[in-house]
């Protein structure tokens, strides 16, 4: 006798296919089918108690308020009355409350700026931060060898600041932004740790909202939860600076203005 | 800033705010700690406000978000694997391997309801990634096969096998808590 198969098993629980007459006759697969039924079942009721949290809501709200245009923000009424549908009970004191998120050791209270890229941006030098230098292989100070391996993992010699006044470069690290690999790499200065992130998008997408001119180039510059970052276009890249508030975003520009063209 | 328009907002909350219990159940799924969980939440949320341009109306909302959740989870998970930080080797070299041989419970449903939702939960957890995910779109939130496939990345005939050996290995790690529980061998 041949018994069903794992995919004519699973074809039955979706349903997409009816219950074969072999089912009938056959205890095997009978008790088979109705375990799977049962642990899928099972499955289904243990998460039906799970529900988002009026904070976690109240949290994303916040998110989705500030992602909106300022003059959308500004409107007022018609957008709070949206939001009332949302039934966030707590919506009109929480709206007045400075109210502060640890989340993953971020600080996501954000500013008027926030964005999702700048929030991965965060991420990444707070990663960054957490390595540990002395156990990890992508741990060298060697301009050359972060120059290297960052080619062996992305294909191209990512610029690299001219060193000296107290900096150093720690060590280097791969990362996923919007989706796609980008290499970081991270400096000690005498004013803390800053992580310089390359990326391919325009610096004007990444959510920025300050531009200025210094050695005739423009550079953004943008702050978020604790950090401070400023980006600038260099060749193909964009090098986005990010460091904790210690890290002014004048010292963040003059470590992009050192940047320099790796060796062909 | 993102700048979305109040009727992007609408829309968004329409198509996708409206999902984010689903989004809640798959970071608890996928993660192994509540605040990393809410962090996931968070993060999937403020990528779909971003990419909300590139959502098709009247395409299933909740596969294009649970797909987020699911490629932010990935990030992270390579994120973690390039900076050493803690990663379940056994979760890359199980994935692929089927599941033990175990006998028939008789009494499935029966023995099932002796476990509370959190240790049913916690064993899911227990799963290796890929298997976890697929058997947490397909049987919690009951996507199409074709959908789970789309999210995850792979052939519809995967997800079947996937979704089949993830199960097994749910009762497996079941089984033993109910060994030791003297739910079963009686």
């Amino acid at each position: 006798m041949t018994h069903l198969t794992d995919e004519q098993l699973e074809d039955i629980l979706q349903g997409s296919i009816p219950e074969p007459e072999h089912v009938g006759n056959c205890r095997v697969c009978r008790d088979r089918l109705i375990e799977q039924a049962a642990l899928r079942e099972r499955l289904t009721s243990a998460f039906a108690p799970v529900r988002a949290g009026d904070a976690l809501r109240e949290r994303i709200g916040r998110d989705l308020r500030r992602a909106a245009s300022p003059a959308e923000s500004k409107s007022g009424d018609a957008g709070r009355g949206h939001w009332s549908r949302w039934a966030w009970p707590v919506a009109a004191v929480a709206a007045a409350a400075v109210m502060v998120f640890t989340l993953a050791g971020i600080y996501l209270a954000t500013s008027e700026d926030a964005s999702a890229a700048q929030a991965e941006l965060v991420k990444i030098h707070q990663h960054n931060l957490s390595s540990e230098p002395s156990v990890h292989f992508y741990t060298d100070a060697d301009p050359e060898n972060i120059s290297h391996y960052l080619k062996t993992q992305l294909g191209f010699q990512p610029a690299l600041p001219r060193l000296g006044q107290g900096m150093s470069l720690r060590g280097c690290c791969l990362a996923h932004f919007r989706g796609q690999m980008v290499g970081s790499y991270v400096v000690n200065t005498p004013k803390g740790v800053i992580s310089i992130i390359v990326v391919t998008d325009p610096p004007k997408t990444l959510g920025m909202s300050r531009t200025f001119e210094h050695d005739r180039q423009t550079f953004w510059a943008g702050s978020f939860a604790k950090s401070h970052m400023v980006a600038v276009k260099f060749g193909r890249f964009t090098y986005c600076a990010v460091g904790e508030t210690s890290a002014s975003h004048d010292m963040l520009t003059d470590i992009l203005s050192r940047l320099v063209h790796p060796k062909p | 800033m993102i700048n979305i328009s109040q009727s992007d907002i609408d829309e968004f909350e329409n198509e996708v705010l409206q999902h984010i219990d689903s989004v809640c159940r798959a970071a608890m799924a996928l993660c192994r700690e509540r605040q990393e969980a809410e962090d996931l939440v968070q993060t999937t949320f403020l990528k779909a406000m971003e990419r909300f341009g590139t959502f098709k109306k009247g395409t299933n909302g909740k596969a294009w978000l649970l797909q987020i959740v699911r490629n932010t989870w990935i990030d992270r998970l390579r994120h973690q694997r390039v900076i050493g930080t803690t990663v379940r080797i056994e979760d890359i070299q199980l994935a692929e391997r089927p599941a033990a041989e175990e006998s028939v419970w008789s009494n499935a449903c029966d023995l099932l309801e002796n476990f509370s939702d959190e240790q049913v939960i916690n064993a899911l957890q227990e799963l290796p990634d890929e298997q976890r995910l697929t058997l947490f779109l397909v049987d919690v939130e009951r996507l199409s096969l074709r959908d789970v496939a789309e999210i995850t990345g792979v052939a519809v005939g995967t997800v079947k096998s996937r979704s089949g050996r993830a199960r097994s290995q749910l009762k497996s790690k079941l089984a033993t808590h109910a060994k030791e529980l003297g739910l079963t061998g009686r």
